[in-house]
């Protein structure tokens, strides 16, 4: 059995026949750690100690995901998509690529009115911007404005680096295929009234301030932005040069809000990409009143030759972002289960006592335990 | 080091001719060694060459190399580079700071002194410093520098004594002669105006041989043989000093020879852990293969309509390319940081062992020490431990305990040497019995080769035998005081009379004879013949006229029964003609020619006889501190106990008893034998009788010696040899060799799957040190051999019991979960790239940023490894020592094996798979922000690698069973680490041109609802199924350790739970026990098995040394030593 021995009481106490040892003089450098003997909380998870965790986590998840979930789905949400691959698609005409440009309308209605502010998007599907020859296809020096990168760029953007001996701003496959459709939204405020009332949407303010701010920049000079741009040849696929992207100049060149977008690249294959802002006029009146609409698109962005979808999203955005009940279902799913654990290890555990009660009882007298 | 030696394994070694005074024409290797393992020089290719044999290590310096090649890296350049030498630096520190200690060490005994005639004086020089063909004198207690040819010395005969405990771990001291040519040269003239040469053979390891030829100018060539040789590592003794001419120095003295490079020694989780990384190696080739097969298939899918997608993919679809891609990408999945971590933590690990205070002996001041780090773990999986007896389980102390005396025993259990006070009163008042206590005292005073030396008052023995100082160490106590011996006499002082003995003959002992006498004339003018020894053959020659025999039989029962060596003594009286008639025939039996010896016992034998019995003594081989204790503790966590001696078999067995290792009822199976075929019977009737027992425990014990152990060793008897040992509970293997030590450790070493440890304190224990899994030395009393090739050194073998069960214990705990944990956490976070890369057209391309994906192991999940690695405490040390059966638990095995592995990697990969997919469904829209913003790739894998650095670091606290404050700094310091690193991280670009993909991240993550909701939610996730696991393992598959651990948990202030622990624990035991088959009782028949009780035999001496003991002890004169001392 078990003794009760104590190396250390032996060394220092029983003196048989040997040194008598002076008893426990540690010298001062004997620390804890050094012996080991740090205090510790030792945690035994047992049936008994983590019932209540698994009811607790239950507890407090399923009333989380309900919240989630709730939120998520008082969010207001309408995706038009204008591929246009359906033959009945006003927007069929324009896969030809003979039509150019080619705009094409299609209306909708909202049934309900969006209240607050309201962003419109656009969604690509099986658009691989997450592949790996094209995120890294961009030269970022170039982007923060550095005049070296500008008319340097960096070896990644290959094949897009340099066209006919001028370096390419800005470089790379990313910038290159950058989304150049436009659209626009127009209300039809009643039916008698056909004349639409175009939605003011805006460009500005769609990007993280930081990207605006500190990660892309236009050359510095003192020039006017063609002159600082100087050298420098568009993106083949582009119909004009960085410089002429918009009017204004604080959305101009590389920090023109819809390149700037387009340069975070999405993550998986079908992604939503902010468009513009629409911003609520007053409280008593909703952004976008239910009712008719009409979509206009300028189409030039090709995606059918890889089968991919072009849509357009209006929402409204709650505290967690767009409507999203994967995170609702997510919390009260473990949430349930963990509950559910929690009931099985306890009903367990109790029919393990009782059983153990039981068979305590009747045959423990029996058992030829004795003889120890 | 090694090269040097290898260098000398080559050589064939050529005979050699030192000059005498001549040292220009000596050129040999310098006495300076070296056991480090690098010089200042070699340090950079060493160290380079050694890191990078490790496969691990080439793995990732090859990546390292692959990454420099243009547009191959989807993890950037140096990502691979740099962790890898921060690696190889600390580690390089780590290999410094131990080299240094190896250095101070060498240095410590390369600059000991040593007088050296030097330009006609005697200098004191450093020992490095001696050279071949130096003439040295060395002093009483030193320890020889160099192997050398013993010229003369200040006894009589130029004999001296030494000690080669430190070479063959034989403790009586040995004689050496020298030649009678040189025994004058003794003065510094005479020295140098020698002229002449020795030749010898060249430097060998063969401790025994020696083969040379003095040749000194104007003489006769005088062969040299083995005793005139004195070598490197003996210490002198009994010998006021010596003078001898080095003929070894260094490297090729013996010692140095017999200390063969000690292989570098890996564990058994070493040995797993590197099996399991080249299955990982194995599963990252099959990842990289199907991502690559994917994007062949993708590509030809996809690819041609992918208008965004720059065209250079024409180049970029060469196999190998490709392949190379992925190989880099997922090269993570094995733990560049495992090894160095393992590094670290053993390190410390190893540290805690040389600071624990309860291994530190007071006596000699020696703290344990662990020098090598690798095997730590593997303490605490020991099942074969082989243990050396003198000096090891012994003290090498003898202590004359008890005495029967006229069939009365005296002496008390419980002190320490024989101090009865009813003895003494029987002497002083007249006891019926005062007769034969007096001559039993005269007799252990005469019969003896003892050299008295009067230090003051005090008197001090030199014995070559332990036994006889011990006799009369114990009658001078007493007041029977051994004061002087001159050639023919013996004077002793009983009482405060002093008596005169004269010597007239000693017959000597033998180990065939069992006994020794002395005829000795009495002061009276009676002739008598003093006898003592074995029991057995005292008995054979008793006369009928004996007393006390069935008394003195009992009290040496009782003696054996204490583990007590016991010896009976005996004497007769002489007839004057019946003596002179003795002695011609003696005298011609002693110029015999052939059959001397022979001629000489059977001479011995006749006058041995008619004996009146007088008692009988009991000597205590003191065993060292707790012996018995810890071996029992031992025993208790199933660690099978073999005790490999050079001694004789009567004393092995005698401390098996008194450690309790061998219980008196216990059957022993003796097997000794002198032919193959003998043996081969022996142990085939033994296996047959044990019957089904055979490969189970049996209570029997197994002894068996080393000449048999010669035949038993053999082709086709070895296996059967190997299962009857394995059958038997305890197994002692007397009178081996060195190599016959090691050699038994290697075969239960090769042939048993288990692990064995090997210690001893003696230079004979080296090669069992070496050979066995572990090694471990006893310092301090036998010189330093033994630690030097051991891999922990400890002061007293009691401390085992504590660096096996709490060091070895915790120690596997701590490596097994810290490499568990390493492999668990890189699967973890690198299989979620063979995930993304299902979503992103099997490019390759990384989820998170190349820096954050490289500095993984290197900042934000390395501290839990070392937590877990030096903080873990499975439970108390102070339940480890009350519970050896916990040791069992690592002992098997079980905490970390292939399976385990396996699970652990299986749950590490639906870990990465939920810490994949649940982020990317909630960020499914890329609409989570405020003001609508969208998101992009890394913003998904900051939101992965986040929850998976919180996930894997609570892994760690699930696993860990003991948190102390450290282990709650690193794990929440590694995740705060990661949160900060993180927020700074987003805010380099571009002030400092890294990582421009991160900007503004961080405030943009951690100002994100969602980003916290899922901070909550998937490690719980992940973690739940763990925990899950946990508590039904706790609840309902409680391992004993798990009932420890909940008892000392439950342990309230003051609340004494140690009765209900042992309730439980007896529980438990009852369940093992009955588990385990009961011994059945078996008969084991044959004549080679002893069922009687122990006999108590010891007595060891030089047989057949170069000068007799009766030479000897008439050579030897008190009066002539006492005043050349003076």
């Amino acid at each position: 059995m078990a003794t009760n021995y104590d190396v250390k009481a032996d060394v220092y106490s029983k003196p048989l026949c040997a040194p008598k040892g002076t008893a426990n003089t540690r010298r001062p450098n004997n620390t804890a750690f050094k012996q080991q003997r740090l205090p510790a909380w030792k945690p035994i998870l047992t049936a008994s100690t983590m019932m209540p965790s698994f009811f607790i986590v239950g507890l407090i998840f399923i009333p989380i995901g309900i919240g989630i979930l709730v939120t998520s789905n008082n969010i207001q949400e309408t995706e038009i998509d204008y591929t246009g691959t359906e033959a009945s698609s006003p927007c069929n005409k324009c896969l030809s690529p003979v039509v150019t440009p080619c705009i094409c309308t299609i209306n909708f209605t909202l049934k309900e009115a969006f209240k607050g502010n309201v962003y419109m998007y656009y969604g690509l599907s099986n658009f691989y911007q997450n592949h790996r020859h094209y995120v890294k296809s961009r030269d970022d020096s170039q982007l923060s404005g550095n005049t070296k990168a500008l008319l340097n760029p960096s070896r990644e953007c290959e094949p897009y680096r340099r066209n006919e001996d001028k370096p390419i701003a800005p470089c790379g496959a990313i910038a290159n295929s950058v989304f150049n459709d436009t659209l626009e939204l127009f209300w039809i405020a009643n039916e008698s009234d056909p004349t639409p009332i175009p939605i003011p949407l805006k460009k500005k303010g769609i990007v993280w301030w930081t990207d605006k701010n500190v990660k892309f920049r236009n050359p510095p000079g003192k020039g006017s932005l063609e002159e600082r741009f100087n050298g420098t040849t568009k993106p083949p696929s582009w119909h004009k040069p960085v410089y002429m992207l918009d009017s204004e100049d604080d959305n101009n060149g590389f920090i023109n809000e819809d390149f700037i977008v387009w340069m975070r690249t999405a993550a998986l294959p079908t992604f939503r990409k902010l468009y513009r802002r629409i911003d609520r006029k007053n409280d008593s009146q909703p952004t976008l009143p239910a009712g008719q609409y009409y979509l206009n698109i300028t189409y030039n962005y090709p995606v059918h030759s890889f089968h991919g979808r072009k849509r357009m999203v209006l929402s409204t955005i709650s505290w967690m972002g767009g409507k999203n009940s994967f995170l609702g279902i997510a919390y009260i799913t473990v949430g349930s289960i963990s509950f559910l654990l929690g009931v099985a290890i306890s009903s367990l555990y109790c029919l393990r006592a009782l059983l153990s009660y039981i068979s305590f009882s009747t045959w423990r007298p029996r058992m030829p335990l004795k003889r120890s | 080091m090694d090269w040097q030696r290898y260098w000398q394994g080559l050589e064939v070694p050529t005979p050699r001719t030192i000059y005498i005074n001549d040292p220009l024409r000596n050129s040999f290797c310098p006495n300076w060694i070296s056991t480090a393992k690098y010089s200042k020089w070699s340090f950079l290719p060493r160290y380079l060459y050694l890191q990078f044999s490790k496969a691990a290590n080439a793995f990732f310096l090859f990546i390292s190399i692959l990454q420099q090649v243009p547009d191959m890296s989807p993890t950037g350049k140096y990502t691979t580079l740099l962790p890898l030498m921060v690696i190889l630096i600390i580690s390089g520190i780590k290999e410094i700071l131990e080299d240094y200690k190896r250095h101070m060490a060498d240095r410590l005994v390369n600059t000991k002194t040593t007088l050296v005639l030097r330009q006609s004086s005697w200098d004191r020089i450093m020992w490095q410093e001696v050279n071949v063909g130096d003439i040295i004198k060395a002093l009483n207690g030193e320890f020889l520098p160099a192997d050398m040819v013993l010229i003369s010395s200040s006894e009589p005969q130029s004999m001296c004594y030494i000690a080669t405990s430190n070479l063959d771990g034989e403790t009586n001291l040995k004689i050496r002669q020298a030649l009678p040519e040189t025994a004058g040269m003794q003065t510094e003239q005479q020295l140098l105006n020698i002229s002449g040469k020795i030749e010898c053979e060249g430097p060998n390891r063969h401790f025994s041989c020696f083969t040379g030829t003095l040749h000194i100018t104007d003489r006769s060539p005088v062969p040299i043989g083995p005793d005139q040789v004195l070598l490197r590592g003996t210490q002198l003794r009994n010998t006021q000093w010596i003078i001898g001419i080095v003929v070894y120095t260094g490297f090729e003295s013996k010692l140095m020879q017999n200390a063969v490079k000690s292989l570098l020694k890996r564990s058994k989780v070493e040995k797993v852990t590197n099996v399991q990384i080249l299955a990982l190696l194995l599963l990252l080739l099959a990842m990289s293969l199907v991502s690559f097969v994917g994007s062949l298939f993708w590509d030809r899918a996809n690819r041609a309509g992918m208008w965004y997608l720059s065209k250079e993919g024409g180049k970029s679809s060469s196999f190998g390319f490709d392949i190379l891609v992925f190989i880099i990408l997922y090269h993570n999945l094995i733990p560049i940081s495992l090894l160095v971590t393992l590094e670290i933590v053993k390190f410390i690990q190893a540290q805690f062992i040389n600071w624990d205070e309860d291994m530190h002996d007071e006596k000699s001041g020696l703290h344990a020490m662990a020098r090598t780090s690798n095997l730590n773990e593997e303490l605490g999986q020991v099942k074969y431990l082989f243990s050396d007896k003198t000096g090891t389980l012994t003290c090498n102390v003898m202590t004359f305990k008890k005495c029967t005396i006229a069939g009365i025993p005296y002496g008390q259990s419980s002190s320490c040497e024989l101090d009865d006070p009813a003895l003494l009163a029987n002497i002083k008042n007249g006891h019926p019995t005062e007769e034969y206590i007096k001559e039993f005292f005269f007799l252990l005073c005469m019969c003896h080769t003892v050299f008295p030396e009067r230090d003051g008052n005090n008197m001090i023995y030199h014995a070559s035998s332990p036994d006889e100082a011990a006799l009369v160490k114990g009658a001078k106590n007493l007041g029977f005081v051994f004061t002087m011996r001159t050639p023919h006499a013996v004077t002793i002082e009983a009482l405060g009379e002093e008596y005169t003995f004269e010597v007239l003959n000693i017959l000597e002992f033998s180990s065939d004879r069992k006994r020794m006498s002395v005829i000795v004339r009495t002061p009276a003018g009676q002739l008598r013949l003093y006898c003592k020894g074995a029991d057995t053959v005292i008995y054979e020659r008793l006369s009928k006229d004996s007393l006390f025999m069935a008394e003195t039989l009992t009290h040496l029962e009782h003696f054996a029964m204490e583990g007590l060596r016991t010896l009976c003594v005996a004497y007769t009286d002489l007839a004057e003609e019946e003596y002179q008639h003795w002695l011609m025939d003696y005298k011609s039996a002693s110029t015999v020619i052939q059959g001397r010896i022979q001629r000489l016992e059977a001479c011995y034998d006749a006058i041995e006889k008619e004996f009146l019995l007088l008692g009988a003594t009991a000597i205590e081989d003191l065993l060292q501190a707790h012996v018995p204790e810890t071996i029992s503790a031992l025993l208790k966590a199933s660690i099978k106990i073999w005790i490999l001696t050079g001694d004789k078999q009567e004393t092995a067995i005698h401390i098996a008893y008194s450690c309790k290792l061998i219980s008196g009822h216990m059957p022993r199976i003796l097997l000794n034998a002198n032919s193959v075929q003998e043996t081969h019977h022996m142990i085939h009737q033994n296996c047959q009788d044990l019957g089904d027992m055979l490969d189970k425990e049996n209570d029997v014990a197994l002894i068996i010696d080393g000449e048999t152990l010669k035949y038993a060793m053999s082709f086709g008897v070895k296996t059967k040899f190997l299962n009857l040992a394995l059958s038997c509970r305890a197994v002692l293997c007397c009178r081996l060799s060195p190599l016959q030590k090691a050699e038994i450790v290697e075969m239960v070493k090769k042939n048993v799957r288990a692990i064995t440890l090997a210690i001893g304190d003696g230079a004979n224990d080296v090669g069992m040190i070496q050979t066995a899994h572990v090694g471990v030395g006893i310092s301090g009393n036998e010189g330093m051999q033994a630690t030097n090739n051991s891999d922990y050194a400890i002061a007293q073998f009691s401390y085992l019991e504590k660096l096996l069960l709490v060091h070895g214990a915790w120690n596997y705990f701590r490596v097994t979960k810290c490499i568990l944990y390493c492999f668990y956490k890189n699967v973890v976070l690198y299989i979620i790239g063979l995930w993304f890369t299902f979503v992103n057209g099997f490019s390759g391309q990384a989820l998170f940023e190349r820096w954050c994906f490289s500095l993984y192991n290197m900042f934000f999940t390395s501290l839990p490894p070392f937590t877990l690695g030096i903080f873990e405490q499975c439970c108390s040390q102070k339940n480890l020592l009350k519970h050896p059966q916990l040791y069992t638990i690592s002992q098997k095995g079980k905490i970390f094996n292939t399976r385990v592995f396996w699970v652990e990697c299986m749950n590490a990969l639906g870990h990465s798979f939920i810490l994949f997919w649940f982020p990317t469904k909630m960020l499914m829209h890329d609409m989570v922000l405020q003001h609508g913003f969208t998101t992009n790739y890394l913003f998904l894998g900051n939101f992965i690698y986040t929850y998976a650095v919180v996930t894997v670091c609570l892994k760690a606290g699930l696993e860990m069973m003991s948190w102390t404050k450290f282990s709650h700094l690193a794990i929440w310091g590694s995740i705060i680490i990661w949160l900060v690193f993180f927020t700074v991280y987003s805010y380099l670009w571009p002030t400092i041109p890294v990582a421009p993909e991160m900007s503004g991240q961080a405030n943009m993550i951690l100002t994100c609802p969602y980003f916290w909701l899922g901070f909550i939610i998937v490690p719980t996730t992940c973690l739940i199924n763990d925990i899950l696991w946990k508590v039904m393992r706790n609840t309902y598959k409680r391992s004993p350790l798990e009932n420890v651990r909940q008892l000392e948990s439950s342990k309230v202030k003051g609340f004494e739970f140690s009765s209900v622990l042992e309730k439980r624990m007896t529980a438990t035991n009852l369940q093992m026990s009955l588990a385990a088959p009961q011994p059945h009782e078996f008969i084991l028949r044959n004549n080679s098995v002893d069922l009687s009780a122990p006999h108590g035999y010891a007595f060891s001496q030089t047989e057949s040394a170069v000068i007799t003991q009766e030479e000897l002890v008439h050579y030897y004169n008190t009066l002539v030593s006492e005043r050349k001392g003076s």
